[in-house]
């Protein structure tokens, strides 16, 4: 064990688990292609009926445009409210700071099913006073979704501030430079990455957001996930393993080249230092 | 270029008052920080001249970083006034003082180029990009870095991240430099030669400069005055050499260098200075002053070694240790009362035959003992 | 800018957020659970004294803890080669780790249905061999539903027990190593201790997300298995009961606040000096 790698009863023992991590996704894949029109594994003859369903269905189309648009709409609004705050308990350290920090990463720790109830009261709440941001509509999802993602992008940005000297901002202030300069010029060029992937990622949370999004949604905003639920409640529909399998190779393909990527910057920086 | 960055900095420089005074003089009156009911500095009044070099030296902890921080103006001060060329800067902020600084590890910009970093303060001025450019360009040939002004920081070595940091600091002439430990993460040789810079470039502007240091030596090098702290406490301020020949208190005296004290009895004063007894032999020194403590202390260097009892002061000891050093030899020795000595002899001036054990007497002139 | 107003600037506008779109509402959701359907505490009497929400809270924890138990120990195994393995066995384990993190709920709980429904791969398979004459019933009941948490849940475990292991100092390691002890010796009474913090900061993690959660246990349950989460679904939009349904978020809430603060002392490093 010592400075050597684990045994092979680890190693045996972690492809197991390996396994079954990948086992239910790789499944999806032949029940998409089943002629049936329940869950089945086919039987000799493949149907591409179901891929054949995600295009003809014009609900499919909406709901991935619907969770685009919420997404978008609710990452951008996360993304610059925790920007703002994590450069604010940076800069500012104040007092309180951990209270303050607990304030705003509720949403992310408390039960989601708390949460989904809490956010049901508001926009029930708002629906009493407008029409617009209120249950069931588009911008009263996008944002209970804001508030679910924004301490994700909380996390982000401030590790991503942690990573920073904070010298350099003294260095700036040294010499007289104010705060909008000392954000645009020195912080932000540097935490650059940080606050792309907190947008990717409270992105994707949000596209992905199920939970909260069955209690504030009915008829009219059926986003993808909500689609997918309501097929899976009941009668399986097995346009649920088309979608599936689409989700899942776009993930993969995004993850393998990701790391594709590393791998080869990695041996290019290795090259260079040798 | 530099021209085409083209940086339009919203810089809120509120601090073109002190712009062009090249050297300013930096007062404080009786300045104190608590942290809690702990205080980290206890009332620190000094003056610090224009075009001055003075090193802030101490132990960690000992209040030098926060005073310097609160010169800086990112500590605000709990008690006490800070004055710039007469005008009270207590309240004023950092980013309105703008005195430059260099700090321990650089904080150079690590997005930006040796050229982007160095005009970085002048572009917060809003300085015409003529100026910029000239004044960069002058900056670079003044640390010596011609050549690398397109290279980011993580492409250069420590002491030249070291040069960018001083050329950055001292761009925009502020009327104050301050130095944060800066050379503690450059080895022993780059540290003598960024000394030598140091000095060249304080000579070359003559701006007022305030460095903070744990190294006794780097202060006394360096520095036109030494203000040596030790428990948030002022405990001296003198030039150099003043610290290490005159220590005002037993603490300057045991932190700067080695020193034997002796603890001598019977003392009192005489026309020549004053005069003790020490396990029965007399001991006279020139300067009387402070001899009611009864602690003579002598450097070891002014310590001579003979066989034979020698005329004037001299005790006599028995060698603990001889340690060989180079160009130097310490030997340790203890006397018959069990006090502990330390000598350092030029090794090419080290008498035949020393040997642990040996009885052998330590002799120095009046005038290099002091009482503390 | 004064400093008032850059704090003010910089904080405001999240904390604002927070508060007007989360806590004003769980205010209100409090509210509720002692207004609905008449003031007073009769909700919470009902929720801890009903047999049926009872049984449900008993099986929230009996589930929990189960799966927080399979978790824990498959993400062990599994950290333990993605930060010391080879570096294949790293990649292979990443990718292992990541690519289901990143793949909806949904389409997990769906996966896992493909798998072990009557009709599903498993089932099928096990007919076909002649093993089975009859499907077994693997999903819409408690062992789906633990399945399909654990496998949801692991990636979580994963990051601090990541975390844990990577900070451990490597000196002690080897100087067990020196002292002669055997490598198992040396990770069972060097290695598993140290990396203690790391397993209780998981399991708890595990846990209190466990406890909220809802579309899994939905789907893998099938209405069979209600979990806590279900519960507060159902009485807000089958059998309407809102007070009934905001007395079990609060109580939920209070759980985990617990809980968080535990694992706040655990993970807090030890004060120096």
């Amino acid at each position: 064990m010592s400075g050597g790698r684990p045994g092979r009863l680890a190693a045996l023992i972690a492809a197991l688990v390996a396994v079954f991590l990948l086992m239910p996704l790789i499944a999806v894949i032949p029940v998409s292609f089943t002629p049936n029109r329940y869950l089945s594994v086919p039987s000799g003859a493949w149907s591409l009926r179901h891929y054949r369903d995600l295009i003809t269905n014009p609900g499919w189309g909406q709901a991935v445009w619907l969770s685009i648009r919420i997404g978008l709409l609710s990452s951008v609004v996360a993304t610059t409210l925790a920007l703002f705050f994590s450069l604010g308990i940076w800069m500012l350290r104040p007092r309180f700071a951990t209270v303050l920090m607990g304030i705003a990463l509720l949403p992310m720790v408390a039960p989601p099913v708390v949460s989904a109830l809490t956010l049901y009261f508001l926009l029930v709440s708002l629906s009493q006073f407008n029409s617009v941001v209120a249950y069931d509509t588009l911008p009263g999802v996008a944002l209970a979704h804001a508030v679910m993602i924004a301490p994700f992008a909380v996390v982000l940005i401030t590790v991503a501030l942690a990573q920073v000297d904070r010298r350099i901002d003294l260095a700036a202030r040294a010499m007289g430079a104010g705060v909008l300069t000392r954000v645009t010029r020195v912080i932000l060029p540097n935490i650059r990455f940080g606050v792309l992937t907190a947008f990717f990622l409270t992105f994707v949370l949000s596209w992905e957001e199920i939970g909260v999004t069955i209690f504030v949604t009915s008829v009219n905003v059926i986003t993808l996930p909500r689609m997918m639920w309501m097929g899976l409640r009941d009668n399986i529909d097995p346009a649920i393993a088309a979608i599936s399998v689409v989700l899942i190779v776009i993930v993969v393909t995004v993850i393998l080249a990701k790391t594709a990527v590393q791998i080869l910057q990695r041996r290019r920086s290795a090259r260079k230092t040798a | 270029m530099v021209a085409s960055l083209d940086l339009t900095l919203s810089g809120s420089w509120k601090g073109r008052g002190l712009q062009n005074i090249k050297a300013a003089e930096i007062g404080a009156e009786g300045i104190g920080k608590r942290f809690g009911s702990f205080a980290a500095l206890d009332d620190i009044s000094l003056t610090i001249g224009r075009g001055e070099f003075l090193t802030l030296l101490g132990p960690s902890g000992s209040g030098k970083t926060t005073f310097l921080m609160i010169l800086a103006g990112f500590e605000p001060a709990t008690f006490g006034r800070l004055t710039l060329d007469g005008r009270d800067v207590t309240k004023m902020p950092a980013e309105e003082r703008a005195f430059g600084m260099v700090f321990q590890g650089y904080a150079l910009f690590p997005h930006m180029t040796v050229e982007q970093n160095i005009a970085f303060p002048l572009k917060v001025q809003r300085r015409s990009a003529a100026e910029v450019r000239r004044r960069v360009a002058e900056m670079v040939e003044m640390v010596g870095l011609g050549g690398h002004g397109h290279k980011r920081p993580a492409g250069l070595s420590g002491g030249q991240q070291q040069r960018v940091a001083l050329a950055r600091a001292l761009a925009y002439e502020p009327p104050v430099l301050l130095l944060d430990e800066p050379f503690s993460a450059l080895d022993k040789n780059l540290r003598g030669q960024m000394q030598d810079e140091v000095r060249r470039l304080h000579r070359e502007t003559g701006t007022t400069f305030v460095f903070v240091t744990h190294d006794q030596s780097e202060a006394l090098a360096l520095s036109s005055r030494v203000a040596i702290f030790d428990h948030g406490k002022l405990q001296q301020l003198a030039s150099p050499q003043e610290v290490y020949e005159r220590p005002a208190n037993r603490f300057v005296a045991e932190f700067l260098g080695d020193i034997n004290i002796l603890p001598l009895t019977d003392v009192a004063p005489d026309a020549a200075g004053a005069c003790g007894r020490f396990e029965g032999g007399v001991i006279r020194a020139a300067a009387g002053a402070g001899c009611v403590s009864g602690l003579l202390a002598v450097r070891p260097e002014y310590m001579r070694l003979s066989e034979a009892a020698p005329d004037g002061n001299a005790v006599c000891a028995r060698i603990d240790e001889v340690i060989y050093l180079g160009a130097e030899t310490r030997l340790e020795l203890r006397t018959r009362g069990g006090i502990a000595l330390t000598l350092s002899v030029a090794t090419a001036a080290l008498p035949q035959g020393l040997r642990q054990g040996a009885e052998i007497w330590a002799g120095w002139p009046e005038e290099q003992g002091f009482f503390l | 800018m004064s400093n008032a107003t850059r704090t003010f600037v910089l904080l405001g506008p999240l904390l604002a957020f927070i508060g007007l779109t989360y806590l004003v509402p769980f205010l209100g959701v409090m509210r509720w659970s002692v207004t609905l359907p008449e003031p007073g505490l009769g909700q919470y009497q009902a929720a801890l004294s009903d047999p049926l929400i009872l049984s449900v809270l008993v099986r929230t924890l009996r589930i929990c803890t189960l799966v927080t138990l399979f978790s824990v120990l498959a993400a062990y195994a599994v950290t333990l080669i993605w930060v010391r393995g080879s570096p294949a066995q790293r990649l292979a384990i990443e990718l292992c780790i990541l690519i289901p993190f990143w793949i909806s709920v949904l389409t997990r709980a769906f996966g896992w249905l493909a798998l072990l429904s009557n009709r599903g791969i498993l089932n099928e398979w096990l007919q076909s061999l002649g093993i089975l004459s009859e499907p077994l019933t693997l999903v819409r009941n408690e062992f789906g539903v633990i399945v399909g948490m654990t496998h949801y849940l692991i990636p979580f475990a994963v990051f601090p027990l990541a975390s844990a292991m990577r900070n451990l100092d490597e000196r002690a390691l080897m100087a067990a190593r020196g002292m002669g002890a055997s490598r198992a010796r040396v990770f069972r009474n060097v290695f598993v201790p140290m990396t203690a913090a790391g397993i209780l900061g998981a399991a708890l993690v595990v846990f209190v997300f466990a406890l909220g959660f809802f579309v899994t246990p939905a789907i893998l349950g099938g209405g069979r298995s209600v979990m806590v989460a279900e519960l507060i679904y159902l009485y807000i939009f089958q059998i309407p009961n809102w007070g009934l349904a905001a007395a079990v978020s609060v109580i939920l809430m209070v759980a985990v606040g617990v809980l968080l603060a535990l694992l706040m002392r655990v993970m807090r490093p030890p004060v120096p000096r």
